[in-house]
């Protein structure tokens, strides 16, 4: 009897660890679909906003409002996705397919962003790309990140477009080509400057990205 | 989920699956055969019993303890209260005397101090009763406790000892409160290790033996100054029944601060490192039953897993605390609270850890409020608050002591 009893509560012990895997999981899979979902609603917006540009052709500066929601939307994404990425690990499929869409997402904004400032003088977005990893060769990239999610929060029209440099892509590696990056980590192209290298504080930031003084920042700031 | 799980979190998990392994084993032992209800039947007989009340210093509530042992409910003739004063140096003395002279009950015998165990054996010395019972100055019973005890003695011949359920004596700040949690959870898990036949102490507040047993096996020990515990351990190996009578309830002070707290528990794990190594040969030994083949191998992983899963907190906690303080020196980003959009479930911790924690605590919950239902105990919700708030700071401190003490084979200290 004793030994009936030895057993069952390994049994139910076993159960109530399988139980607990299975509920974690649940939860991570709602994130997935999550940041699926609201991946699917910014390529609905890019596309859009892509298309109103060609609508409009010689177009109307006056029309074209820089879309701080949609960059919102962006940064949100990108904390949501460093979420689903520490509990599922950066080798899970999931993750990386959704990274690789996040990527494409961000190199489509920027473009677009790109194409609207050249044709109207009087929009001139701050866009910084940044390159990252987090295969262990990277030790300033934690840091690096703090400081750039500070000066996005502080910013809202700052627009960080952060890349994990070793993604699969190839229109990421083109866009790392094309900026001529050397491969150093962290490294950070503002506007169409040439990329800095190196960890930067909050202060070296700040003096790097004159224009942010051209930005409104958030009540937070003051 | 368990991705990137390294050596410390699996440390972690498999400390989880023992508590919950435990509690669970103990639940089903409770599912299996419940805890009969208090009955109205009067013992068959009455025999002679002696109470033991070592004491040393305890002119603060020794006139309690003795009141409250005359008032038990018990022939006068048949019982006799011996008070065992072990060299103390206020009013203790004077105190037993007055009460000695007042009721023929009470008898004072003054010793040179020399501890609780020489205390107990002196008046083991003087008594020819056939129970002798141990009730510690610090403690109280209530008046039916020694009938309760006397029929759960009656219902085996076999039965050498019974423990009784043991209660906080009027907690009030928040250190008592939480060990009111403590012991209804442990009036629980002793009903539990009776169900086993492996109960693992015969603790100073109103544990009952038969005289035989000291006859059989000896008297009482020094043993690392946890007699109470050795005695138990010691009539386990020579195959003598122990019982709890979870009808019989006892209520005893605690510890009010938190030295005071961790220098009496120091000395009980301290005491169960050192029995254990005395009584080594009971492990996974299965002569001696559940005792040695579940509660003394348990007892042990739960002193190491207490202690590793303590350190291991404490060390990412340190860590954390590191190098967030190190980013923020150089990183010059000044600290801030969470985003508001931070909140959403999306960013809530749900990893497997979490659940597992979830349940252990909640079989512990269980565990509790079973406890309570068995000896009427009244629990306030600010009770289970500190519980479950500052057991698992301090519980570490004293396991880490206990440790460090039994390492080094230093004798704790009593008080």
């Amino acid at each position: 009897m004793t030994g009936q009893k030895y057993i069952l509560a390994f049994v139910i012990t076993a159960a109530i660890f399988g139980t607990a895997f299975y509920v974690a999981s649940r939860f991570d899979a709602r994130r997935v679909a999550d940041i699926r979902a609201t991946q699917e609603a910014i390529s609905i917006d890019i596309l859009s906003t892509e298309t109103q540009f060609e609508l409009l052709g010689r177009l109307d500066c006056s029309t074209i409002t820089e879309s701080a929601v949609l960059s919102e939307e962006l940064n949100d994404l990108a904390s949501r996705l460093s979420v689903a990425e520490n509990n599922l690990g950066s080798d899970d499929p999931q993750v990386i397919l959704l990274k690789k869409q996040y990527s494409l997402l961000e190199i489509k904004d920027y473009l677009l962003m790109q194409q609207i400032s050249d044709k109207c003088s009087k929009f001139k977005p701050v866009s910084i790309l940044y390159f990252y990893s987090n295969e262990g060769d990277c030790d300033d990239c934690g840091r690096s990140g703090e400081v750039l999610t500070y000066l996005r929060q502080q910013y809202p029209g700052l627009r960080v477009y952060s890349f994990d440099y070793h993604l699969d892509l190839s229109a990421l590696q083109t866009l790392v080509a094309l900026r001529k990056l050397k491969g150093e980590l962290p490294a950070f192209v503002i506007g169409n400057r040439a990329p800095i290298y190196g960890f930067k504080n909050l202060e070296e930031m700040q003096t790097i990205i004159p224009e942010l003084k051209t930005l409104a920042t958030t009540t937070a700031a003051q | 989920m368990i991705h990137g799980m390294n050596i410390g979190e699996l440390g972690v998990y498999a400390s989880l699956f023992l508590a919950l392994y435990f509690e669970i084993f103990l639940l089903i032992s409770f599912f299996e055969r419940r805890p009969a209800p208090r009955t109205a039947r009067q013992p068959a007989r009455y025999p002679n019993v002696a109470i033991l009340v070592p004491s040393y210093n305890e002119e603060r509530t020794i006139a309690g303890t003795l009141e409250s042992l005359l008032s038990l409910d018990y022939p006068k003739d048949k019982l006799e209260l011996v008070v065992v004063d072990d060299g103390s140096m206020d009013k203790t003395g004077n105190i037993a005397k007055k009460f000695a002279t007042e009721h023929p009950q009470v008898k004072y015998f003054y010793k040179e101090n020399g501890g609780k165990y020489t205390a107990l054996n002196w008046g083991l010395e003087r008594t020819s009763a056939e129970f002798v019972g141990c009730l510690d100055a610090d403690s109280f019973v209530a008046p039916d406790a020694l009938l309760e005890t006397i029929k759960r003695f009656e219902e085996s011949p076999d039965t050498m000892a019974v423990v009784p359920a043991m209660k906080v004596y009027r907690p009030r700040r928040i250190l008592e409160l939480m060990q009111s949690v403590e012991y209804t959870f442990g009036i629980f898990y002793k009903k539990m290790f009776d169900n086993l036949a492996a109960i693992s102490v015969l603790p100073g507040p109103f544990s009952l033996y038969r005289r035989e047993v000291f006859e059989k096996i000896g008297m009482f020990r020094h043993a690392h100054n946890t007699e109470d515990m050795e005695i138990a351990f010691r009539m386990h190996a020579n195959g003598l029944k122990i019982v709890n009578a979870h009808t019989a309830h006892v209520y005893t002070t605690v510890p009010k601060t938190v030295r005071a707290l961790i220098r009496q528990r120091t000395r009980w794990s301290q005491g169960f490192l050192q029995n254990s190594r005395d009584y080594a040969y009971m492990y996974f030994n299965r002569r001696y039953g559940n005792f040695g083949l579940l509660v003394l191998p348990f007892g042990l992983a739960a002193f190491a897993a207490g202690l590793y899963t303590a350190t291991y907190m404490l060390y990412n906690a340190l860590e954390y605390a590191v190098s967030h303080a190190l980013d923020y020196w150089s990183t010059g980003v000044p600290l801030q609270a969470p985003a508001i959009e931070r909140m959403s479930w999306f960013y809530l911790n749900t990893n497997t850890m979490i659940f597992v924690v979830v349940a252990v605590l909640g079989m512990t919950f269980v565990a509790i409020i079973l406890g309570a239902r068995l000896a009427n105990v009244r629990l306030p919700l600010k009770s289970y608050a500190a519980y479950f708030a500052l057991f698992g700071l301090i519980a570490p401190l004293w396991l880490a002591k206990a440790a460090w003490g039994a390492l080094l084979a230093r004798e704790s200290i009593w008080r």
